[in-house]
C-alpha cells in the first residue's frame, strides 16, 4: 500500500512538472509577449524596456528556473494587462464558478447514476432504450447549444428566468441546468455500463444461484463492484469543477474562471493564463490521486498488490 | 443456419437479424451519407458564395416563416444566405474533423506502439505524456496553445489531433504488449521480420477494429471541440465558416433572427448523434471487451 501510494504520489509530481514546463514552453516561445503587449506600432524603447522589467531578455533556461522558483515561492506574476496580482485575479473568480459547478454535479449525480443503474438493472427495457436514447442525446449536445435552446424558450420565449449575468440566484438556474444535463447524460451512460459488466460476471450468477435474494444480490455484490469504475468519472467530473464551465459561462456571460480565461486568451495575458492553467492542472491531479486513494478502499485486490505501471 | 440456433450471448442481448440494420443505424448511416456528399459536393450545390452578401434581404427568415424560396434557410444580418453558409461550413467542419481525428490515431497508435517496443525508459516516457494529457481538460490545454500561436487552419487542424492520442496511445501499447505475449509476433519476429513489418502487417491488423471503434468515438468529440473553440470566436477565423462559429454569430441575433443558429445547431447535434450510435453499434459488433 505504501509502495503504491509512493507510486501515485510520484506521478502525480512528474504531472505537475510537465504542466508547469508546457505551460512556460508554449507561453514564452510561441511569440514575443512584449510586442503582443505593447502593439506593433510600439516604439522600440519602450518595448526593450518592458522586455528587462519582466525579464524576457534572460537566456531562456534562466527564465525557466526562474519561473519555476516563483511558482513553488507562490507567485505567478501580474496580470500582464493591469498590473494586479494573477493569482488574486483568478482567486476572485473561482467562488462565482463554484456557484455553477457545484450544483450541477449534485444534478449530474442524484439523475446519472439513478439513471444509470435503473437502466441496467432493467436491460432492454423501454426504461433502458429511453434513458439511453437521453443520455446520448445529452452527450451529443453541445453545452453552448443546449444552453442557447433553454435561453431561447426559458428567457427569449417564455420569459421566466434571465438569459445572461449575475445578479441573483434566478441567473444561475438555466447556466447550473445547462452544465447539469449534460453531464448527468455522461454519468448514466458510464454508470450503466460499468453495472452491465458487473451484473454479467460469474459471481453475480454464483450468488443468484445460491438463493441469494436479488435485491441482495444488486446491494451486496453489483453495486459496490460497478461503483469502482465509476468513482473515476465522477473524480474527473469534481477536478472538473474550476475548469468545466468555460464555454457555459460564455453563454451566460458569467464572471467565473472560464470567462476570465477566455478574455485572457484573446489579450494574451500570460500570467492569468498561467494561473488557471496551473490550477486546473492542480485539482486534476488532485483529484486523480484521491480516486487512486478511493480505488484501494474500494477495492481489496490493490490493497495487497503493489500495481505495475 | 437460423439466428435462433446460435448462442447469440450469454449476457442476454437479443440477436438482431444479420442483414438488417436497426432502423437508428440506417438513419445515422443516410444522414452521415448527405453530410459527405453535401461537403464533397459544396461548390457545386451551394446556391450561393458564403461570403456573398445580398443587402436588400438582410435578416430574412426562412420558408415557412414567412420567408422567399430565394433564401431557403433565411440570411443573416449582412444579408449572406445561412444555407449556402451551411453547406460550406458543413464541409469546414468535417474536414477539420477528419484530419484531426487522423492525427490524433496515427500519433497515438505509432507512440503506443514506441513504448511496447521498447518498454524501459521510452515507454516510462509515454506514460508520462498520456498521464499529462489525461491531468488536464483538452478545452483548456486547446485554449492557451491556440491562443499563444495565434491562429491558422492546419495549426488549429494539428492541435485537435492531439485530442486523444492519449486514448490510442494506452490501446495500442496494452494491446501489442499481449500481442507480443501471444506467440504470433514472435513467430514473424523469429523468422527476422523487422519491427515496421511486425507492428504494421501483424499486430495492426489484429488490433485495427478496436481502434476503429476509438476513432468514432474521437470524432464527434472532435466535432464538438471544433465547434465549441469557434463558438467561442477561437477556432475557426471569419471570413472562413463553420458549424460553431455560425452558432456563435447567430447568438448575437438569437432573440430577433434565432434561425441563423437553429439550422447549425442541428446540423452539429445530428451528426455527432449519428457518429456516436454508429460507433457504439461498431463496438457491440466488433469489440465486446471494449466497454465503454
Amino acid at each position: 500500500m505504501l509502495r503504491f501510494l509512493a507510486t501515485r504520489l510520484l506521478r502525480a509530481a512528474v504531472t505537475v512538472v510537465l504542466v508547469v514546463t508546457f505551460a512556460f514552453v508554449v507561453l514564452r516561445l510561441s511569440g514575443d509577449p512584449a510586442q503582443i503587449i505593447m502593439g506593433a506600432d510600439a516604439p522600440p524603447e519602450a518595448v526593450e524596456a518592458f522586455r528587462r522589467a519582466w525579464g524576457l531578455d534572460d537566456p531562456i533556461w534562466m527564465q525557466y528556473l526562474r519561473y519555476f522558483g516563483a511558482i513553488i515561492g507562490g507567485d505567478l506574476g501580474r496580470s500582464m494587462r493591469d498590473g494586479r496580482d494573477a493569482i488574486a485575479l483568478v482567486a476572485e473568480r473561482i467562488p462565482a464558478t463554484l456557484a455553477l459547478t457545484i450544483p450541477a454535479l449534485l444534478i449530474k449525480l442524484c439523475i446519472g447514476i439513478p439513471a444509470g443503474i435503473t437502466a441496467a438493472l432493467h436491460r432492454n427495457s423501454p426504461i433502458d432504450r429511453a434513458v439511453m436514447v437521453l443520455a446520448v442525446a445529452g452527450f451529443t449536445v453541445p453545452s453552448f447549444v443546449l444552453g442557447l435552446l433553454l435561453v431561447l424558450v426559458f428567457a427569449v420565449q417564455l420569459g421566466w428566468l434571465p438569459s445572461g449575468g449575475q445578479e441573483s440566484w434566478r441567473h444561475a438556474v438555466l447556466p447550473i441546468l445547462t452544465l447539469g444535463i449534460g453531464g448527468a447524460a455522461v454519468l448514466a451512460r458510464f454508470t450503466r455500463s460499468a453495472m452491465l459488466e458487473v451484473l454479467g460476471q460469474p459471481y453475480i450468477r454464483t450468488a443468484s444461484a445460491k438463493g441469494v435474494p436479488w435485491r441482495a444480490v444488486v446491494w451486496g455484490h453489483a453495486l459496490p463492484n460497478a461503483a469502482i469504475p465509476t468513482v473515476t468519472i465522477i473524480g474527473f467530473m469534481v477536478g472538473s469543477l474550476i475548469a468545466g464551465a468555460v464555454v457555459v459561462e460564455s453563454v451566460f456571460s458569467w464572471p467565473g474562471v472560464g470567462r476570465l480565461l477566455v478574455v485572457a486568451v484573446a489579450n494574451r495575458d500570460l500570467a492569468v493564463v498561467q494561473c488557471v492553467l496551473l490550477l486546473v492542472a492542480g485539482t486534476m491531479v488532485t483529484a486523480n490521486l484521491v480516486v487512486d486513494l478511493l480505488y484501494g478502499a474500494l477495492d481489496p485486490r490493490l490493497r495487497s498488490q503493489a500495481r505495475g505501471a | 443456419m437460423s439466428d435462433a440456433a446460435l448462442p447469440a450471448s450469454l449476457a442476454g442481448a437479443p440477436s438482431a437479424p444479420r442483414r438488417r440494420l436497426p432502423l437508428l443505424i440506417r438513419f445515422a448511416l443516410l444522414w452521415l451519407a448527405l453530410m459527405l456528399g453535401t461537403a464533397l459536393l459544396a461548390d457545386v450545390i451551394a446556391p450561393y458564395a458564403y461570403t456573398a452578401l445580398d443587402l436588400r434581404n438582410r435578416l430574412s427568415p426562412p420558408i415557412g416563416l414567412g420567408g422567399s424560396f430565394l433564401h431557403a434557410l433565411g440570411t443573416d444580418e449582412l444579408g449572406r444566405d445561412v444555407l449556402s453558409r451551411l453547406i460550406y461550413s458543413i464541409r469546414m467542419s468535417l474536414l477539420i474533423a477528419f484530419g484531426a481525428t487522423i492525427i490524433g490515431a496515427v500519433l497515438g497508435t505509432s507512440l503506443g506502439f514506441l513504448a511496447a517496443h521498447f518498454r524501459g525508459l521510452v515507454e516510462q516516457v509515454v506514460l508520462a505524456l498520456v498521464d499529462f494529457s489525461a491531468s488536464l481538460p483538452f478545452l483548456i490545454l486547446a485554449l492557451a496553445v491556440l491562443a499563444f500561436f495565434g491562429n491558422s487552419l492546419p495549426l488549429f487542424v494539428a492541435l485537435l489531433g492531439l485530442h486523444a492520442w492519449e486514448r490510442y496511445a494506452r490501446i495500442a501499447r496494452g494491446l501489442a504488449i499481449s500481442a507480443g505475449a501471444q506467440g504470433y509476433a514472435a513467430a514473424v519476429r523469429q523468422l527476422g521480420a523487422s519491427p515496421w513489418r511486425i507492428y504494421g502487417r501483424h499486430v495492426l491488423p489484429n488490433i485495427a477494429s478496436t481502434l476503429i471503434v476509438s476513432m468514432t468515438l474521437a470524432f464527434p468529440e472532435i466535432i464538438l471541440l471544433e465547434s465549441g473553440l469557434s463558438f467561442l470566436g477561437l477556432g475557426v477565423q471569419p471570413p472562413e465558416t463553420s458549424l460553431g462559429s455560425m452558432v456563435g454569430y447567430g447568438r448575437e441575433y438569437l432573440t430577433r433572427a434565432p434561425w441563423i443558429l437553429l439550422s447549425p445547431a442541428a446540423v452539429i447535434v445530428l451528426t455527432t448523434f449519428s457518429v456516436s450510435a454508429l460507433g457504439d453499434w461498431l463496438r457491440d459488433r466488433l469489440d465486446p471487451t471494449l466497454s465503454r
